[in-house]
């Protein structure tokens, strides 16, 4: 495989004196050069309002706005591309979903997983919801076959990736026993989109949410699939762009997907998320997953044969993120002397607070991989933390 | 304030390498007294650092002084050295206090309100006692 880096130039700068080693792909990732292009070519030739103007570039804006809206829903298997919506994010995505379901949630009870982001677990609190997590043992596997539907469950919401572990959670058994109990499921993929080929047909899931900038496009952009079976929720955001009609007494909404993007949209973040899944098609995303699996079992490898080295998570499939803390050593203090060894990383809770409670611990120092990095990058992180224990020697 | 402490630190980091920085500070750090449990309470916990940080304060014949901790040691390693400038000071004179140490032991972006470490929360939190400290004693006068 050629070298993927290569289409990312921030990644040829050095970070004090050093090569820098990005790993902290589970909060952004960096961007390849068709991408950045594609955003400063829109506002070099392309830039107008879309869907309203009546003039050549209103045309041209609202033409590759709606060709970004198709390439997403082929990319997930969506059956119409009116079931793609653009949004300003994962979080943003969920915040929606959960305002349109609200008044179905109030009291009621919402089923997620013991890995959640906080962004899959406030929204839900906000609509009234009790939150619920499905078991999972020590390794954080989730016992399904424990998951309890109740009469009040009006929602299952679950991320296919832990955006701490690692962690792939079996997502289409879960989809099957909601179906039987006729619950709708929502995924959020914002860890999965990126390393995984996925097809929501295939998931069988009602609602999907992901970010541009965890793929490769830019930020404030994100995306929600709705499935045609809840074409007719309520829109969360009112307002332009959105309606059939509107009178002082009463007012009527336009179909999806329009339905549910009030305003004047990130335009150039949809086309980049377009550009983004060119990048990552021309590359293919069985290669994507096949590279990235090599690396990420590389670096669980070596973090695993390291004595003082506690790895968290443990599932059948893994890809994207590692979690790990050294004995005795904070992860603060890890990720600042590995910032100085030009090898980025985060550290702390993760917005994941509820899955540090269950670990018994404060933070991690998490690693997150993406398609450009290599087992070169692996060596780097693990030269840094052999230094980090040395200098606490 | 006793600008003499803040140069003998500056001295003492001058022309190092971060490894030697942070080995520094963490030898700081692992010398800095700890906080007993106890006081490591939800009160004295200084919200929005990466690192836990607690910081409790008493007053000595006007004078204030401050019990740093921290779960981090390079943390602790820089509380270990802003209790050394501001241990044992009248509460205006600390409010008065320029700490330019930091910015000139090349610690400055750990100071910047984007940093999780939270240094200037806890800066704010020694200015916040000593601006108590001084009403009270002005309403005693």
């Amino acid at each position: 495989m050629k070298d993927l880096a290569n289409d990312f130039p921030i990644l040829e700068q050095k970070v004090y004196g050093k090569r820098l080693v990005y790993l902290d792909n589970a909060a952004t990732t960096q961007k390849p050069n068709s991408v950045i292009d594609t955003i400063s070519d829109y506002y070099r030739t392309d830039n107008s309002n879309i869907h309203r103007g009546a003039h050549y570039l209103s045309e041209v804006s609202s033409e590759r706005y709606e060709e970004a809206r198709k390439k997403v829903s082929d990319f997930i298997g969506a059956r119409n591309s009116s079931e793609v919506t653009f949004t300003s994010g994962t979080t943003g995505s969920i915040n929606q979903v959960a305002r349109s379901l609200g008044p179905s949630l109030r009291g009621k009870e919402v089923l997620v997983t013991g890995v959640e982001h906080h962004s899959n677990i406030v929204p839900w609190q906000l609509a009234g919801a009790t939150v619920n997590a499905i078991p999972m043992d020590e390794d954080c596997n989730l016992l399904i076959d424990s998951m309890e539907i109740t009469n009040k469950t009006k929602l299952i919401a679950i991320a296919h990736v832990s955006n701490v572990l690692g962690c792939v959670n079996e997502i289409k058994e879960i989809t099957e026993i909601a179906k039987d109990h006729d619950i709708p499921v929502l995924v959020d993929a914002a860890q999965s989109i990126q390393h995984l080929p996925l097809d929501v047909k295939d998931i069988g899931c009602d609602f999907l949410a992901f970010s541009g900038h965890k793929m490769y496009a830019s930020t404030g952009v994100g995306v929600l699939y709705t499935s045609d079976r809840f074409s007719d929720i309520t829109p969360a955001i009112g307002g332009g762009g959105m309606i059939d009609r509107v009178s002082l007494d009463k007012t009527t909404y336009l179909d999806p997907p329009l339905r549910f993007e009030a305003g004047t949209p990130d335009i150039a973040g949809a086309i980049s998320i377009s550009a983004a899944i060119d990048h990552m098609q021309k590359i293919g995303m069985d290669k994507i997953k096949k590279h990235e699996q090599e690396v990420y079992s590389y670096s669980r490898d070596r973090l695993l044969e390291m004595d003082n080295v506690t790895v968290y998570g443990n599932t059948n499939e893994m890809c994207g993120a590692i979690s790990f803390n050294l004995d005795n050593i904070h992860h603060y203090d890890t990720g600042l002397i590995l910032d100085k060894m030009g090898v980025a990383v985060r550290t702390g809770h993760h917005c994941a607070q509820p899955l540090m409670g269950s670990l018994g611990i404060e933070g991690t120092v998490r690693a997150s991989f993406a398609l450009y990095n290599t087992k070169e990058d692996v060596d780097m992180l693990i030269e840094g933390i052999e230094k980090v224990e040395m200098m606490y020697k | 304030m006793n600008d003499a402490i803040q140069n003998e630190i500056i001295e003492e980091f001058d022309g190092l390498e971060w490894f030697d920085k942070y080995s520094l500070l963490i030898s700081f750090g692992k010398k800095l007294k700890p906080m007993d449990e106890e006081f490591k309470t939800e009160d004295n916990s200084i919200s929005g650092c990466q690192s836990k940080v607690w910081v409790r304060s008493y007053n000595k014949d006007g004078k204030l002084s401050f019990d740093l901790d921290s779960d981090a040691m390079i943390t602790k390693g820089i509380i270990a050295l802003v209790a050394k400038v501001v241990n044992d000071r009248y509460p205006q004179e600390i409010l008065n206090a320029d700490l330019y140490f930091i910015d000139k032991i090349g610690l400055k972006s750990n100071l910047s309100p984007a940093r999780s470490n939270g240094l200037e929360s806890i800066i704010n939190r020694i200015k916040e006692v000593a601006t108590n400290e001084a009403n009270s004693n002005d309403l005693k006068n």
